[in-house]
């Protein structure tokens, strides 16, 4: 991982790209129904995408009719304050310890009543490091729902970009994992450092390059990452009936 | 005085002696002829001894005779009249023809009754004859009567009208018999003919039914009949009535069949009757498009020659109701507000939701070369949605929705939507920092058919609603099983953080409001409803009511208020039956011909109280006419309860309009559908069922016989079993001379041939 280096031109692009978003009145009406990211503070190295974060929300801001706060609050897995923050990220590189009961429970009825978690392994691991604490985790919070490939036809591809692969900083593994509670997927897994692809520095710079794919590959995450917090927002807004067959008609 | 005549004798003992001394008498005279016959056993003349055992045996003869002292008893004796009973059908097919252009049944039953007359009264010697009338109940009727009087009784019941015979008449005497004369047109429990319970509840009887079918079976008639069709039905789901049409005398001809409600033709079909005596079934299946009670009818032409024509049609009250509430959810940005929604009307089975959210403005950039082909974006029919298809939403919700860009922009539906509103749709405006006075889209014609309007920028203050008075009761906030419950739920939730500010309008209702962000000096409603016309409409001044959703499980807890707050609010928007202030139901809602139209109304104040004391008036009103029939007027109990009811109007389909008034205060109008029917079931099936009346006869152990007859003919009749005893007279038979030397002859004679053969 290389970080990008520093320019005067980055840094007024990234700089004034954030003036519509200070610009906005700092307690607003109707902030709370904004989309506000949460991150889960865990034992581990959980901090390391909070670039990532404010970077997606922009986009999101940018690209849809969404609006957003961007700074993302980061919280204790036990905090009650998670339940007003219904989109949670759970990042982190290498291993972390366990949760304590009270925040497995905690998370347990976080996501039962309808909290969303996506959850980014921002060391690309794979059956260690955060893959091996995340998994292990998961199988207390929600023992009768384990995680499972999420297939290409689920609404998350489509919620706002049509897409084939959910690919990060890295391409580990085409697909995302997935929980469902019900029809609902609560918990989304990447094990390609999704938010690594957003990430930029306080310069405007990415801060990690993006490979195999290069550039676009980084335009595939944050479509990838804006197709998410869509599918958080509007659930299976896009898998109505009077969606689907223009939908069907432009994946031709 | 007169001597009693005597019409019988029999032989008895006059003896005073007791019978036990009597007996052994007899055995003393038994023993002597044995002794005799075992004294002469050695004689060895065989003529001797037969002799002197034939003396020996009649003096024990005579001895006899004069001990038992026999004696003839002169009787007088009367036979006890059982009774024969005369069963005449009075139900309303007996006034139908017995023949084309000839006279009634009941009439022919008359004429009959009156040619039997002679040997009717021959019967009297033995039975005592009484005539009947059942309609099912017994009544005396004489032939005149049964020619005066038309038959009219709504049900034939034969089986009952046998039993009543039986247990009939005057103190003990026993049933010999009875003469049923009817055209056999049963139909209650004889109706599917003579078999299981009620063939063993006629042979039970164990009296001889003798039957007379009266009327020809030649009669031509076409009937709706075996109308099959459910209690209610859901409205845009199609359904499907079932009826038969029965054809006498059309055979090969083609019967248009209409289906049609209040007037409007719903369905038509034709069927060909192949016999003179055909029943074809009919189903028409359709599509109601309306909730309600509505009356439907079923018809077939009335032709000139049939025996009867009010059986040609057939109503029937339909109740149709939602199977599923259809919700069109517009959203004017994802947000946590709509996510929450959303994922409840989705859950909900009782909904059918159709969304449309928008996901980019023209200020928005997503940054793709080709729309088409990278983002899953699709067009916002706004004509479709808020013109040609928004009749078919039961509820629309508007959620944050008010963009000022001409693209977005329903400015040019704000009119369809209030009138949608007017016309008896529902609406929700949920508030959010695009509405109700946040952003630039005002909507000035849309919230004319809202219950508040905008009153100055929002508050983003946390804080805790208040439940007014009003949203203690109000079915919409009453979340709880009482007040104290609802209270109790609403306090345990989480404040929300910020809602617009409104003032409510006048005749609006506030279910709750801020707690101290005033307006015009009233606290700012958050919860507002009212009626607009004949819709409904609320406002919910904030997007926070996700809070409710998924704040308020964070003590851990499980809560459902959110869940039961809209569940509640779309019952009252779709004026569920069960939150209507004014509740108006057909006692029944299908009358029989003749009988008086009930209606119940249940009156609730605007809190959803029972209005006592409430004034009701409802009117009767036809809809084949187009007119009001009749009006009632009637005050509530404490219940909010009052049963009104109508004389017997004229057969067809009536609407039941209601309205209420407490005081002054207007508790509203309601309305309900009653079909008045044209004829019960003794007409809408006329026809002669010869082989029932056969049937009865045979199980009965009777004969069956058809009308018209000369007289009576012989009919088996139970001969009455117990006589009756009246005065007796004793004459004695034995004090006559010639019996006494009769017994000193045979005495004499024995002792004479005993001395003479040596035995003394």
């Amino acid at each position: 991982m290389s970080a990008r280096r520093l320019t005067r031109r980055n840094l007024l692009l990234g700089s004034a790209a954030l003036v519509p978003l200070l610009s906005r009145r700092a307690d607003a009406f109707g902030e709370k129904s904004r989309f506000i990211p949460a991150v889960a503070r865990h034992g581990g190295r959980w901090d390391l995408r909070l670039s990532g974060l404010r970077r997606i929300a922009w986009e999101l801001q940018r690209r849809t009719s969404v609006e957003v706060v961007p700074d993302a609050r980061p919280f204790a897995l036990g905090s009650p304050e998670l339940f007003e923050y219904p989109f949670l990220y759970f990042g982190g590189e290498g291993s972390f310890p366990a949760l304590t009961e009270a925040e497995v429970a905690n998370l347990r009825r976080y996501l039962t009543y309808g909290g969303f978690l996506l959850a980014d392994a921002n060391d690309g691991s794979d059956g260690d490091g955060f893959d091996s604490s995340f998994r292990r985790e998961m199988a207390r919070v929600l023992p009768q729902n384990p995680l499972a490939p999420v297939p290409s036809n689920h609404v998350v591809f489509k919620s706002f970009f049509l897409l084939d692969s959910a690919p990060g900083r890295l391409l580990n593994k085409p697909q995302l994992m997935g929980a469902m509670l019900g029809k609902r997927a609560a918990v989304l897994y990447s094990q390609n450092d999704l938010a690594g692809a957003w990430s930029r520095s306080e310069s405007g710079d990415y801060e990690f390059d993006v490979s195999p794919g290069g550039e676009p590959q980084r335009e595939l995450a944050v479509r990838m990452g804006i197709n998410i917090c869509m599918y958080a927002l509007c659930l299976d807004y896009k898998d109505d009936a009077v969606h689907l067959p223009l939908i069907l008609n432009k994946r031709r | 005085m007169n001597s009693p005549t005597f019409n019988a004798w029999k032989l008895v003992s006059l003896s005073p002696l007791p019978a036990w001394a009597l007996v052994l008498l007899a055995l003393g005279l038994v023993l002597g002829v044995a002794l005799a016959a075992w004294g002469v056993r050695r004689e060895p003349s065989r003529g001797r001894r037969i002799l002197l055992w034939a003396l020996r045996v009649g003096a024990g003869v005579a001895a006899l005779f004069f001990l038992l002292e026999p004696g003839i008893r002169h009787l007088q004796v009367a036979r006890m009249k059982n009774r024969v009973a005369v069963l005449v059908d009075r139900s309303a097919s007996m006034s139908f023809p017995s023949e084309p252009g000839g006279p009634t049944r009941s009439a022919q039953v008359a004429a009959f009754l009156e040619r039997a007359a002679p040997q009717f009264a021959a019967l009297q010697d033995r039975f005592t004859v009484e005539m009947y009338g059942f309609d099912p109940e017994l009544a005396p009727v004489t032939p005149a009567s049964l020619a005066n009087e038309p038959a009219r009784a709504g049900t034939t019941d034969l089986l009952s009208a046998v039993r009543s015979a039986a247990g009939a008449g005057q103190g003990s005497r026993k049933l010999s018999g009875v003469l049923l004369l009817s055209d056999g047109a049963d139909n209650t429990e004889l109706k599917a003919g003579v078999v299981g319970r009620a063939r063993a509840a006629l042979a039970d009887l164990n009296v001889p039914v003798s039957t007379f079918t009266v009327g020809q079976e030649a009669l031509k008639d076409l009937a709706v009949e075996g109308l099959k069709v459910d209690d209610f039905a859901f409205v845009r789901n199609s359904l499907t009535v079932e009826v038969e049409i029965h054809g006498r005398g059309f055979s090969g001809r083609e019967v248009p069949v209409v289906l049609s409600q209040e007037g409007k033709t719903v369905a038509s079909k034709t069927v060909r009757l192949e016999s003179s005596d055909d029943v074809k079934p009919v189903s028409f299946t359709f599509t109601p498009d309306q909730t309600g009670r509505f009356v439907y009818t079923v018809t077939v032409p009335t032709f000139p020659d049939e025996a009867v024509a009010d059986n040609n049609s057939r109503s029937f009250t339909l109740k149709v109701i939602r199977d599923r509430v259809r919700v069109l959810l517009v959203v004017g940005r994802p947000s946590w507000d709509e996510r929450y929604l959303r994922g409840l009307l989705r859950q909900d089975a009782n909904v059918d939701l159709v969304s449309f959210y928008i996901l980019r403005t023209l200020s928005d950039d997503p940054g793709v070369v080709n729309d088409q082909r990278e983002l899953s974006l699709i067009p916002f029919p706004m004509e479709e949605i808020f013109d040609t298809k928004l009749d078919t939403f039961d509820v629309v919700i508007f959620q944050n929705f008010g963009h000022a860009d001409p693209s977005l922009s329903i400015a040019e539906y704000e009119r369809n939507l209030e009138r949608y509103i007017h016309n008896g749709g529902a609406f929700v405006m949920i508030g959010g920092d695009s509405v109700l006075g946040e952003g630039r889209a005002t909507m000035p014609t849309l919230m004319e058919a809202l219950p508040v309007a905008a009153a100055g920028p929002a508050n983003p203050e946390p804080f805790t609603p208040r439940l007014t008075p009003e949203g203690l009761r109000h079915p919409v906030t009453s979340i709880g099983t009482g007040a104290a419950s609802t209270e109790a739920a609403w306090a345990e939730l989480p404040p929300i953080p910020g809602a617009n500010l409104t003032t409510a309008r006048p005749g609006a209702t506030v279910l709750m409001d801020h707690p101290h962000l005033t307006a015009n000096g009233k606290n700012a409603p958050l919860v507002a409803v009212w009626d607009y016309g004949r819709g409904r409409s609320m406002v919910m001044a904030t997007d926070a009511s996700w809070y409710w959703a998924f704040a308020a499980h964070r003590d851990g807890s499980p809560n459902r208020a959110y869940d039961r707050f809209w569940g509640n609010a779309l019952r009252w928007l779709v004026r569920d039956p069960d939150l209507t202030t004014l509740k108006v139901t057909a006692d029944p809602p299908s009358v029989e011909p003749g009988r008086p139209v009930g209606v119940v109304v249940q009156a609730r104040m605007a809190d959803y109280q029972p209005a006592q004391d409430a004034q009701v008036r409802v009117e009767l009103f036809s809809v084949t006419t187009q007119k009001p029939v009749a009006v009632q007027t009637g005050t509530t109990g404490a219940d909010g309860v009052v049963r009104l009811e109508f004389p017997p109007p004229a057969p067809g389909p009536y609407k039941l309009l209601a309205s209420a008034k407490k005081g002054e205060t207007d508790l509203g109008s309601g309305e309900d559908a009653v079909a008045v029917r044209a004829v019960g079931p003794e007409l809408s099936d006329a026809s002669v069922r010869p082989e029932l009346m056969e049937q009865i006869a045979k199980v009965t152990g009777g004969k069956s016989y058809k009308l018209p007859q000369d007289g009576l003919p012989d009919v088996p009749l139970l001969d009455p079993p117990v006589v009756e005893v009246g005065r007796a007279k004793d004459q004695p038979l034995w004090d006559r001379w010639y019996y006494l030397v009769a017994l000193i002859a045979l005495l004499g004679a024995e002792w004479f041939a005993r001395r003479r053969f040596g035995y003394v």
